[in-house]
């Protein structure tokens, strides 16, 4: 009788297994926060609505430990599907070989035909073939405050450099009142963006060469630059922005303390939360002497790991995210610009006030000119603290800008650029 | 001076003291939880507002409303209650067997549980993954309840075979002669008289273990499996740090571990300095 | 003094003055054998499974190459991971951080952490909610710890700076994270509150323990407080001082979470400490667990050499009293 009936529950067990056979993808975020959470699981739950059997589990770790956390779970081969590979763990996740090549999926992408000018390139920045299904793009900007310049007469955003130095050297007072929204921790490269707009030959493949083929450290403009750069920081920033991240950057910004600020497009979605519309606005990012600026062309997309068992499921789920109306929400909500060319024209607030850097630059290539970083070169995850550790010695005047560019051409001479 | 001006100033000045201490002690807390109640907007603000005119308990409403903490909370305890009192008791049997038996090598023993607190932890983070991947022991409760059993035996035993220390041996050895056999000797006349000792390691390993960050982040997925720590941890996204909600998480978190150290500060005094009284 | 030859290898503080007499002896040597065991598995196994053969992992994995591009080619590579920590130029400034964030920290807990175990000695009305409000720092993470006072210390938006202002001692505020000195200052402080407690309490535990007459016997003899303390007091309470201060140099070596969340090390490595650097090297150097591991293990043997040291300094100075 005990057996009869631990057979049939085991059948019923394994019938129902076979009738409502399910899926579970498991997804992996690395620019985690709350807010962005709750964004993917809103696109999550629209996909699990019209695939039924189909569950996403999202995880979402803490963001410091999150690039980490993908190499180790993926070098062990932990159960994922899906996983957010921005552009500086590419490199890193393919020499593993734990990526799979997505030129299969995405050729035959009806998508891919839609992607704006650098998202194909951006894809296959390793070994010249797409890993990943880029999902936003990120190219900085300026930020300014115009009801805090208005009270000391300056009407519009800084247009040079030069420009811009002035005007934040006019309003700080060192007291309450000061210029640029310095950033001393993770500068994110904000010291190359400065350096190269000294330049007007720089290598639209990697922003460190001249077209050339020169190391930019090498060359005398990058030492002007460079020096710029420092008499921002002494002449124009609080003191203790050398130790400050985005966030205080951010609050420092709405405050209005530095009512000047240059950073990526993720910065809206804070910003609009925390002031009240039309009280900041963006123009494109100051040129330098030469006339010219170079924007680097950040990226992020969802990649599928080479030993998961539900590849095509993951596929499914990664167009049903990049669709522009679920494309358009993602980007509009976390503060991205879309890889899909139709989102732009679709939806307005891509076209709107908070858009007019973007907008600006990118209908003139030729003054505001992509450029990228060598993420592909296996050094670029230790040049980041190197350079880093140096910018923090240069601003507490530990080293001469002259030394300091030679290490940094000898740290890319050793690396073979 | 009289003696009675005199003690009477000793007295000022040791309360002057304490409350010193205790401001200095209190106020970054004070400071939290203030930050935790204002709106947003009140907290970057120049000058610094010491206090705000709209208290509010949105970022609480937050906390367990949006970003789940109940279900973190939860987590927690279960994980640090489990791992603490399984720790305590393997402590206990362990710091016996230390403090009352004789055996050669005993001397070495102690050095080497004594070495395996120079360990840092992250030479242990990788190879630990590695193993609890193979043993499919990641994004597991379990599995993490395991590690923290680990992390906090080794201490509870040193500190159990301290407090073992202190208790004589004779009413043991009375009991013995009276045929009552070893286990028996053990729960039924010692840990009695080590109840204070025990809620001291408990205590200890308590408070380790809900506070643990790194390992939870590293071994733990799931957001349904997310311990406080990771959650706390994640209020620090790119966008930068929620203050409020930050602050508003920070003090629900101490309210655990401040229960278990009310309860047992008394006991934690007492029972390190239980021997001594007793001689 | 006396001081049982067990006490060397017990980091315990809470070794003991009573000496336990040999246990009872059991009729049979292999029961003994199979009892002691059977006590002694539990914690032994767990022991090995997660400390002991990760650690051996661990050591073994500081002579390999393990970075997130070598996952599939991990080879063993020498000393390599060691000459390149030791020789990086930042490895003395390093260390240097490492002993000034050791040093101050627990030399600073030990004394306010005696202090304010004396002035709790007597009991006073309110003394047990009073312990419980001044000891509540150790209940926190020393992450949430860090976050804190990160927030506390702001140059534009922190109280401190706030209230030296308002106090008139600054004109406008201190970048207290971008100048070394001051940086370091401020872990160290940082540290320092959150030490006190562990301190006070064991150093509370023996004073509790002193007997009373030993006092009154000073007193007679005519002994002022400070005399007595130097002489009844500081004797009494040295066993836990001299163990309480070794087990806190081995925790606060290994204690990053404070200095990371407050600087990560920074301004310019300034706060640096090896711990710091162990997860500065897994986190911005393509995760290179192998040169971080190398770390590890400077920083196990740091400690043991300190420790033989130590107990080899505080022991001559027993023999001396």
């Amino acid at each position: 009788m005990k057996k009869i009936l631990f057979t049939t529950v085991l059948l019923c067990i394994l019938l129902s297994s076979v009738l409502f056979s399910s899926t579970t993808l498991r997804m992996i975020q690395v620019f985690s926060s709350p807010e962005r959470t709750k964004i993917i699981e809103n696109i999550i739950d629209k996909f699990e609505a019209a695939n039924p059997g189909v569950t996403v589990e999202l995880i979402s770790p803490p963001y410091e430990t999150a690039v980490s956390k993908v190499n180790i779970m993926m070098s062990n081969e932990e159960p994922l599907d899906i996983v957010e590979v921005s552009d500086w763990l590419l490199s890193g996740l393919v020499s593993m070989g734990s990526l799979e090549n997505m030129e299969r999926y995405i050729t035959h992408s009806e998508q891919a035909k839609y992607w704006v000018d650098g998202v194909v390139e951006a894809a296959r920045t390793v070994d010249d073939t797409a890993y990943i299904m880029p999902n936003a793009i990120y190219v900085k900007t300026l930020f300014y405050r115009p009801d805090i310049l208005e009270k000391y007469n300056i009407v519009g955003a800084p247009r040079s450099m030069g420009e811009m130095m002035a005007i934040c050297q006019y309003i700080t007072n060192g007291k309450d009142q000061y210029g640029f929204t310095y950033r001393g921790i993770d500068p994110v490269n904000f010291m190359d963006l400065v350096l190269c707009s000294f330049f007007d030959d720089i290598d639209p493949a990697c922003m460190y060469k001249t077209a050339s083929g020169k190391i930019i450290f090498e060359d005398s403009r990058a030492l002007e630059g460079l020096k710029f750069y420092l008499d921002l920081y002494h002449k124009t920033s609080p003191k203790d922005s050398i130790s400050w991240g985005f966030d205080e950057q951010v609050n420092s910004f709405v405050s209005g303390l530095t009512p000047i600020l240059i950073q990526d497009p993720d910065t809206t979605a804070l910003l609009n939360y925390l002031l009240t519309n039309g009280v900041y606005k963006t123009a494109p990012l100051p040129v330098g002497p030469g006339g010219k600026v170079y924007p680097t062309f950040g990226f992020g997309g969802w990649g599928i790991p080479s030993y998961s068992k539900n590849k095509d499921m993951a596929w499914k789920f990664i167009e049903f995210f990049n669709l522009p109306e679920n494309a358009a929400y993602f980007c509009k909500q976390y503060g991205a610009l879309p890889v899909d060319s139709r989102i732009y024209d679709q939806d307005p607030y891509f076209s709107s006030e908070v858009f007019a850097g973007w907008a600006e630059m990118f209908a003139d290539p030729e003054t505001y000119q992509i450029t990228a970083y060598p993420i592909d070169n296996e050094v670029w995850g230790e040049w980041f603290r190197f350079q880093g550790d140096i910018q923090e010695r240069l601003l507490m005047n530990r080293m001469t800008p002259e030394k300091a560019l030679q290490e940094f051409t000898q740290f890319w001479k050793d690396a073979g650029i | 001076m009289s003696v009675r001006v005199k003690k009477a100033i000793s007295k000022t000045l040791k309360g002057l003291a304490l409350g010193l201490y205790l401001a200095f002690a209190l106020a970054p807390i004070l400071w939290i939880f203030i930050t935790s109640i204002k709106p947003p907007e009140d907290i970057y603000t120049f000058p610094i507002k010491y206090w705000t005119q709209k208290p509010s308990f949105e970022a609480y409403r937050y906390l367990f409303g949006f970003a789940n903490f109940s279900r973190y909370f939860r987590n927690s305890l279960f994980v640090t209650f489990f791992a603490s009192i399984v720790s305590t008791f393997f402590a206990l049997f362990s710091g016996y067997a230390l403090s009352r038996f004789p055996f050669k090598g005993k001397g070495i023993l102690m050095i080497f549980l004594f070495f395996t607190q120079m360990i840092p932890a992250y030479l242990l983070m990788i190879p630990q993954f590695q193993m609890f991947s193979s043993l499919k022991l990641t994004n597991n409760l379990f599995g993490i309840i395991i590690i923290y059993i680990g992390l906090g035996a080794t201490f509870s035993t040193i500190m159990a075979k301290g407090f073992f220390d202190r208790i004589p041996v004779s009413m043991e050895e009375a009991a013995l002669i009276d045929g009552c056999n070893r286990v028996g000797v053990l729960f039924r006349i010692t840990v009695p008289l080590l109840l204070p000792g025990l809620a001291a390691i408990f205590s200890f390993s308590f408070v380790n273990n809900w506070n643990e960050l790194f390992t939870a982040a590293l071994f733990l997925d799931s957001d349904s499996k997310m311990t406080v720590p990771v959650a706390l941890y994640s209020f620090i996204s790119k966008a930068g740090i929620q203050w409020n909600v930050l602050g508003a998480g920070i003090i629900v978190a101490l309210v655990p571990t401040m229960i278990v150290f009310f309860f047992a500060q008394k006991y934690i005094v007492a029972g390190l300095t239980q021997g001594a009284v007793k001689e | 003094m006396p001081a049982s030859k067990n006490e060397k290898g017990a980091k315990a503080p809470f070794s003991s003055s009573l000496e336990t007499r040999p246990f009872r002896s059991f009729k049979k040597k292999s029961r003994r054998f199979f009892f002691l065991l059977a006590l002694f598995i539990p914690t032994f196994s767990v022991i090995g499974f997660l400390t002991i053969y990760p650690t051996v992992r661990g050591f073994i994995l500081s002579f390999q190459n393990y970075t997130v591009f070598n996952i599939r080619r991990i080879r063993f590579i020498g000393l390599q991971n060691y000459e390149k920590v030791i020789n990086s130029g930042d490895f003395g400034l390093i260390l240097w951080n490492t002993f000034l964030w050791i040093f101050f920290s627990v030399l600073f807990q030990m004394l306010l952490g005696l202090g304010l175990a004396l002035l709790m000695r007597k009991p006073f009305k309110g003394r047990g909610i009073y312990t419980g409000f001044v000891f509540y720092p150790w209940a926190l993470s020393g992450f949430a710890i860090g976050l804190i006072w990160r927030w506390l210390f702001d140059g534009s938006f922190g109280i401190i700076n706030d209230i030296l202002i308002r106090l008139g001692f600054i004109e406008t505020g201190i970048g207290f994270f971008s100048d070394p000195t001051l940086a370091m200052l401020a872990v160290i402080i940082v540290n320092i509150w959150y030490g006190i407690p562990f301190f006070a309490i064991m150093i509370l535990a023996a004073l509790q323990g002193i007997p009373k007459d030993v006092y009154e016997s000073a007193w007679m003899d005519g002994a002022n407080p400070i005399n007595s303390f130097f002489k009844v007091t500081l004797p009494y309470i040295r066993p836990v001082l001299v163990n309480t201060i070794l087990l806190r140099v081995i925790w606060v070596m290994n204690f990053p979470d404070i200095i990371y969340a407050m600087t990560r090390g920074g301004p310019a490595k300034a706060t640096e400490i090896l711990s710091v650097y162990m997860i500065n090297i897994v986190f911005y150097e393509n995760n290179n667990f192998s040169k971080a591991s190398a770390v590890g293990v400077i920083i196990i043997s740091l400690l043991m050499v300190f420790t033989t040291f130590y107990y080899l300094i505080s022991n001559t100075k027993k023999m001396e009293m």
